[in-house]
């Protein structure tokens, strides 16, 4: 495994995570109707649940070992492309297009993360061409050879 | 390149808001889609594809059509999405199957009715038909029926899923004899429920007369009897149910053809109704339909909106006591 | 050998010419993210009305065998795999191209996909009349069985911690449950628009494996590439031969595991790549190394999905029953020329049948010979910088999902489910378990509910489903499967405590 490992409180929150969500799954199926549409979904959820609330007293007790965690730096490098892949996929993509939004999305990302530096004039053109091309191939492939019918866009 | 600029011309247009309130004379001017509820590769899809393959041409809509399948839960998927996330603009159109989608909305707990969608025309009408495995003892409705009267609720027989055209059919036929069956609905549609009576996990089966039929061909089952008022042409030595003495009507008979939500301009109505039928007529589509073993009905707006309100009525009666 | 005879029809300029585009098309289709085999093969129906009949299964077949072998370029390099066939070879494949060793991985891979797919085809051909009672054999209660066997794998499979990878498996039992129940039509767990149609296994897909990855690359932040590139071995395809030659047993479990997981309908082809990859690491010594770049995880997987295609299509070439979703397509495909699979294909149009199969015998050689041509250059890949890798795999992922059936709501499934596994995964989950509970949940439930629908009307629940000569082999195999799990963990607990001992 990785060298840093989660720390309990991470473990008890992601687990007590799971197991609400497990108990939410259980009471919704006993509850809801047709009992008979409802049968699997109880002998699974029962199980969940078993098995949810094993794992988060496992946590509580400080006995989970095994996955990386989070560290505070990792989920600070990583929240700005978080956000914009989010806004991207929730709402530009449908909102100005498919390809409209791809673009933009795709060169801020590009941008956000490439190492080489955001001084000169050279790499910003670079960075520019890599978009340029790859929207290119997709739109090739997905919209001239498997005529994917993609929401309207509001540019073109 | 032509294609291009005029791509982009449309776009505009739609961009700008000019939907043309000229009636609409220039529709279609972008591909059109048509939505199937079904999985590629079932009937009804595999019709849908052959029924549009025609649209582009000049003398039919000038537009290609081309489909995507929405299947899941014996079609509610499909039609839920046309009823309440379809675009009514014309360039959205969804195949109907009649009974299954009024059926299901008597039943309830979907998004649509009769009144969600606009009729364009009909294009096949596809009956159900009851089959036996190949080494079946029985030999006609009466020996299966006789057997179920003996033996009340152990008669297994599969259909594609509840509230579809085989589970009517499966409903008339426990109303006409006065027997107990046990309707086993597959989950795999007419494929599976025609599976399970080739492989013997069932006694019997209510399927399409379409997979039947090729399913008789190759030699695998036996059919007993048509649910239709008269008997087809593709089976001219299969008695209907009606002849074998159970009074069932046509009610179950599985019509497909072309719909559009609520909400779509009168104008494409009315292009659609006029030209569809004649595409529809098409001598190539005829060939391809009749090559693939599928029996075509075709029925113009105004006999499609009789038919619906019809169907509405028996359905309601039938389905009243469950 | 009544095959042979109509090998020549292959080998006709036009044919072939069809054979190579149906290849290569299909290699390009397999690689695209959200193509499934079932819609390429929908995709190129149109094509088949202007051919003969013969010209269209010519290629619907090529591209059928080529999109299954293709869709692992997607799983090795971008972590994306194509299909549920070819999720167990992102386990090590992807790790291989991440360790520079792209090309051994993907020749490996194209290399033992055409060994079991010629394997499945030579089996499809010789013993169909013995494969097609075998098809029929499984009935509601042994697929649920087999399901449950399924289940059982689940928590070996890929994850560090065997109550976890249950845990993740239930998590995607409880996943495939929502929306429109099958058989009833009752609506479950639909609190979002998006589910009405339950989540689409293809956009779950892409979405539990390839936006994990999306966002690591995103924390690992601005980091250099300087010291991060990966220097991409070459690897002669000589050595790759020699390295699936000293791999006998995976490539053997492989193929025997795909042909005969892939004939049964319904199940076959989305399990077999999984259940391969399992049974070749519990039956290897080296069983620690598999999910570390293994070259026994890539063989056993690849073989299994390609060995399944032959087997699949025997319901459908004997019976006339489609088997499988792209079974159902090449059926459509075939009676658009009024041709009826059954007796009626091989007694009236042999010249359809036997070029049919052979063109796929025959697109399996090119597809290899064309995909070892390419595979060196493909595993360049992986030396594409991080920031581009990201946003390009985040890119494909939504046009990808959407492209399933051309909806939102696949997309915003996609994307909350990768969201959400990604720290799942941080957590010790794993996506393999999860996404096999996904596959196996309708399998398991819609059996069930059959064969008691069917047991209770004729002789009652227990003798249906509990007695006969396949119902017990499944049970005991379940059981078997139960115990050697428990078996392992225990022997690894007792390991791994004495290490913590030292410590």
């Amino acid at each position: 495994m990785s060298t840093s490992t989660a720390s309990r409180l991470e473990h008890i929150i992601a687990s007590g995570l799971i197991a609400a969500v497990g108990v939410w799954v259980a009471y919704t199926s006993y509850t809801q109707a047709p009992a008979e549409a409802f049968v699997f979904p109880r002998l699974v959820s029962t199980v969940f649940v078993v098995l949810a609330l094993w794992t988060f007293g496992k946590a509580c007790l400080g006995w989970s070992k095994v996955g990386a965690g989070l560290s505070g730096s990792m989920f600070l490098r990583m929240l700005p492309g978080l956000v914009i892949a989010l806004i991207y996929i929730f709402w530009a993509a449908k909102g100005l297009g498919f390809y409209t939004a791809t673009t933009i999305a795709f060169f801020i990302l590009l941008s956000l993360y490439d190492p080489a530096s955001h001084g000169t004039i050279r790499t910003w053109i670079k960075r520019l061409l890599i978009t340029a091309c790859f929207m290119v191939v997709m739109y090739g492939l997905f919209a001239k050879l498997l005529k994917v019918y993609t929401p309207r866009e509001i540019f073109f | 390149m032509k294609k291009l600029l005029a791509g982009a011309a449309m776009a505009l247009m739609a961009v700008t808001g000019t939907a043309s309130a000229d009636g609409h004379a220039n529709y279609p001017e972008r591909p059109i889609m048509m939505m199937v509820s079904y999985g590629a590769g079932g009937a009804t899809d595999f019709q849908a594809r052959i029924v549009t393959m025609t649209a582009g041409n000049e003398d039919a809509l000038g537009m290609p059509i081309a489909i995507l399948n929405k299947p899941g839960a014996g079609g509610r998927v499909g039609w839920n999405w046309l009823a309440t996330q379809a675009e009514a603009d014309g360039y959205t159109l969804g195949a109907y199957n009649i009974p299954h989608f009024i059926a299901q909305s008597i039943k309830g707990g979907v998004e649509y009715s009769a009144e969600s969608f606009e009729p364009i025309a009909n294009w096949g009408a596809d009956p159900a038909v009851f089959v036996v495995g190949k080494d079946s003892e029985f030999n006609s409705m009466n020996d299966v029926v006789e057997f179920a009267k003996a033996n009340p609720g152990k008669l297994t027989f599969s259909g594609a899923g509840l509230f579809v055209g085989h589970h009517i059919a499966a409903l008339q036929l426990e109303k006409a004899s006065g027997a107990k069956l046990a309707y086993i609905p597959n989950n795999k549609g007419g494929a599976g429920a025609m599976k399970a009576v080739i492989a013997g996990e069932v006694m019997g089966g209510v399927n399409n007369l379409s997979d039947a039929f090729r399913a008789r061909e190759a030699g695998n089952v036996k059919i007993l009897g048509v649910f239709d008022l008269e008997r087809n042409d593709f089976l001219p030595d299969v008695p209907t149910l009606k002849e074998q003495g159970y009074e069932i009507d046509n009610a179950s008979v599985n019509f497909r053809g072309v719909m559009v939500p609520k909400g779509t301009p009168q104008g494409i109505i009315d292009k659609l109704a006029a030209t569809v039928p004649t595409m529809f007529e098409n001598g190539r589509v005829a060939g391809k339909m009749k090559a693939g073993g599928s029996p075509m009905h075709i029925m113009t707006r105004d006999e499609v909106l009789e038919m619906w309100a019809a169907r509405e009525e028996t359905l309601k009666e039938l389905l009243a006591g469950l | 050998m009544e095959f042979l005879a109509y090998m020549g029809d292959v080998f006709i300029p036009f044919n072939f010419l069809l054979l190579l585009i149906g290849t290569i098309g299909g290699l390009i289709l397999g690689a695209t993210p959200g193509l499934s085999p079932t819609m390429a093969v929908a995709l190129l129906i149109p094509f088949t009305f202007q051919l003969e009949a013969a010209q269209g299964l010519i290629l619907l077949g090529a591209a059928y065998t080529s999109t299954v072998a293709g869709g692992a370029v997607s799983a090795i390099l971008l972590k994306i795999p194509g299909a549920p066939a070819n999720i167990a070879t992102t386990l090590d494949g992807h790790t291989m191209a991440k360790k520079g060793e792209g090309a051994k991985a993907l020749q490996l891979s194209f290399l033992s996909s055409a060994v079991g797919g010629i394997f499945g085809v030579l089996l499809l051909i010789f013993l169909t009349p013995v494969l097609a009672k075998w098809a029929l054999a499984f009935g509601p209660s042994h697929l649920f069985w087999l399901a449950i066997l399924g289940v059982t794998v689940i928590g070996t499979l890929d994850s560090s911690s065997v109550v976890k990878g249950l845990l993740s498996g239930c998590i995607g039992l409880w996943l495939s449950t929502i929306g429109f129940d099958d058989i009833m039509g009752a609506q479950r767990f639909i609190f979002h628009p998006a589910l009405g149609g339950g989540i689409n296994i293809i956009a779950a897909l892409i979405g539990l494996f390839a936006i994990p990855q999306v966002i690591s690359m995103f924390a690992k932040g601005r980091v250099d590439s300087g010291a991060e590139v990966i220097e991409v071995k070459k690897h002669p395809i000589g050595s790759a031969f020699r390295a699936l030659a000293s791999h006998p047993r995976a490539l053997g479990i492989g193929t025997a595991v795909g042909s005969v997981i892939g004939l049964i309908p319904g199940v076959g082809g989305q399990i077999a790549g999984l259940v391969a990859y399992d049974q070749s690491k519990k039956f290897s010594p080296e069983r620690d190394k598999f999910g570390t770049g293994h070259s026994e995880g890539v063989i056993a997987a690849e073989s299994a999905n390609n060995a399944m295609v032959g087997p699949s299509l025997v319901p459908l070439l004997t019976l006339s029953i489609p088997g499988s979703p792209t079974a159902a397509v090449l059926l459509g495909g075939l009676l658009i020329h009024g041709i009826f699979p059954g007796s009626d294909l091989f007694d009236n149009h042999p010249d359809v049948a036997w070029t049919f199969i052979n063109s796929m015998l025959i697109g399996q050689v090119l597809m290899c010979l064309f995909g070892l041509y390419v595979a060196g250059l493909a595993a360049r890949v992986a030396q594409v910088p991080q920031s581009v890798m990201a946003a390009i795999v985040l890119a494909l992922a939504v046009f990808g999902s959407y492209s399933v059936q051309s909806s939102m709501g696949d997309v915003y499934v996609m994307a909350a489910l990768g969201t959400g596994m990604y720290f799942l995964e941080r957590f010790g989950f794993s996506a393999a378990p999860l996404v096999l509970g996904l596959i196996l949940g309708p399998i398991a439930e819609a059996n069930f509910i059959q064969g008691s629908m069917i047991a209770t009307a004729t002789d009652g629940l227990a003798p249906y489903f509990l007695t006969g000569v396949l119902n017990l082999t499944l049970i005991v195999i379940v059981i078997a499967s139960i115990f050697y799990s428990v078996w392992m963990e225990l022997r690894a607990r007792r390991y791994t405590n004495k290490e913590e001992m030292m410590t």
